[in-house]
């Protein structure tokens, strides 16, 4: 039963490529510590590691990688936003995943290293997504970033908490924004993820962000209707998406347009390519 | 003789009457939109608009303050069942407009 093994440094990951064979299957998962959708996408992946034996030599790694603290790596795998998957074998890169898409991240493993342990496989096909997931509960706490809520799973979001008066409900909520719009320096409240938007207007943001090299955390606030409401209030602004930066709200696709067309080094103060 | 563009017409009185807007463009989207699944079962044919306005109103004020005047004035037709969904909107001041102008002619 494999595991998904945290990278501590860049040398640390040096020495793990290396004990690999060549044809070994590498599905890097980069993730940074502050944002909720990362922690779920662990789990997914963490799961999908213990379907897959481990060999002799080894024919699959399954690595996490914090992006923030090893940025060339994430720079050498172009990785512009996380969660993020990379499948690679023999230093070439098969196939990247972006966002939180647990089927697809499976498929793409599957496709490259051939199909889990069956009744593994079998069980997984049922639940369309790992198990039971009890990392990050939506509690009332303000420190945790929002958590999205988890495709078709069963207890997603735990609701042990005592009953809260309205004023309190919104308090927390409001809270909860708080931090959340400061997850990332650069943060998306889109419709649908960056690698299946849900919207015109998301999409195209995500292409500029993209175009311009742009580092972002996002939130698909179609998985959390609490966000969704509440961040129209907490920001009063009515429409989706929207783009914050350091905590401040820019606008949405036609202001960030505007403001790149008037400057076009906007924002370049988070591009992945900034000069050395 | 009723019109059939009624939210059209409104959001041309409301911005008209608040901001005495030097131009002030509607376009309606809604036929681009009309297909995707956020607009399954709606009926109405203004649903999506692109909005350019300029006026002194809008002058020491970055964008977003601009356009949350703009979403003050239209929060009913936006927060109405059926109503505006989505609402682009272009805000300058005069000087902006003049400059903007002045860009595309010397490229």
């Amino acid at each position: 039963m494999s595991t998904l093994n945290e990278i501590t440094s860049e040398a640390d990951f040096s020495a793990q490529l290396n004990a690999l064979p060549p044809s070994a299957l590498l599905v890097l998962y980069f993730h940074t510590p502050w944002a909720a959708p990362c922690a779920h996408m662990r789990t997914v992946l963490a799961t999908l590691a213990s379907q897959y034996p481990v060999t002799t030599p080894a024919a699959i790694a399954f690595l996490s990688i914090n992006a923030e603290e090893l940025p060339d790596i994430s720079e050498e795998y172009d990785v512009s936003a996380v969660p993020y998957t990379v499948l690679a074998r023999n230093g070439s890169i098969l196939e990247s995943v972006s966002g939180t898409d647990a089927a697809k991240v499976r498929d793409a493993v599957e496709r490259h290293a051939g199909r889990a342990s069956n009744n593994a496989a079998a069980a997984a096909a049922a639940a369309s997504i790992p198990p039971a997931l009890t990392a990050v509960p939506r509690d009332n706490a303000p420190a945790m970033p929002a958590t999205q809520a988890p495709l078709g799973a069963a207890s997603a979001s735990s609701t042990t908490t005592p009953a809260l008066t309205p004023e309190q409900n919104k308090e927390a909520l409001f809270a909860r924004l708080a931090q959340l719009v400061k997850a990332a320096p650069v943060m998306l409240f889109m419709k649908g993820t960056p690698s299946v938007p849900q919207c015109g207007f998301s999409r195209q943001l995500v292409g500029i962000l993209r175009e311009n090299s742009i580092k972002y955390g996002f939130f698909n606030i179609l998985a959390d209707e609490d966000v969704r409401q509440g961040l129209k209030e907490f920001a009063d602004w009515p429409t989706f998406p929207q783009l914050w930066v350091k905590g401040e709200l820019v606008g949405g696709l036609d202001i960030v347009k505007e403001e790149l067309e008037n400057d076009p080094s906007f924002m370049a103060e988070f591009s992945v390519n900034r000069a050395a | 003789m009723a019109s059939n563009t009624p939210v059209e017409d409104l959001i041309r009185e409301k911005i008209a009457a608040e901001f005495n807007p030097s131009t002030l463009i509607i376009r309606n989207d809604s036929h681009l939109h009309a297909h995707h699944n956020a607009m399954r079962g709606s009926t109405s044919t203004e649903t999506h608009f692109h909005v350019t306005i300029t006026s002194p109103a809008f002058q020491s004020k970055m964008q977003p303050a601009r356009h949350r005047m703009v979403y003050a004035l239209l929060k009913e037709e936006m927060s109405r069942e059926g109503g505006i969904h989505a609402l682009q909107l272009r805000t300058r001041t005069p000087e902006e407009e003049q400059r903007d102008k002045e860009r595309l002619q010397n490229p």
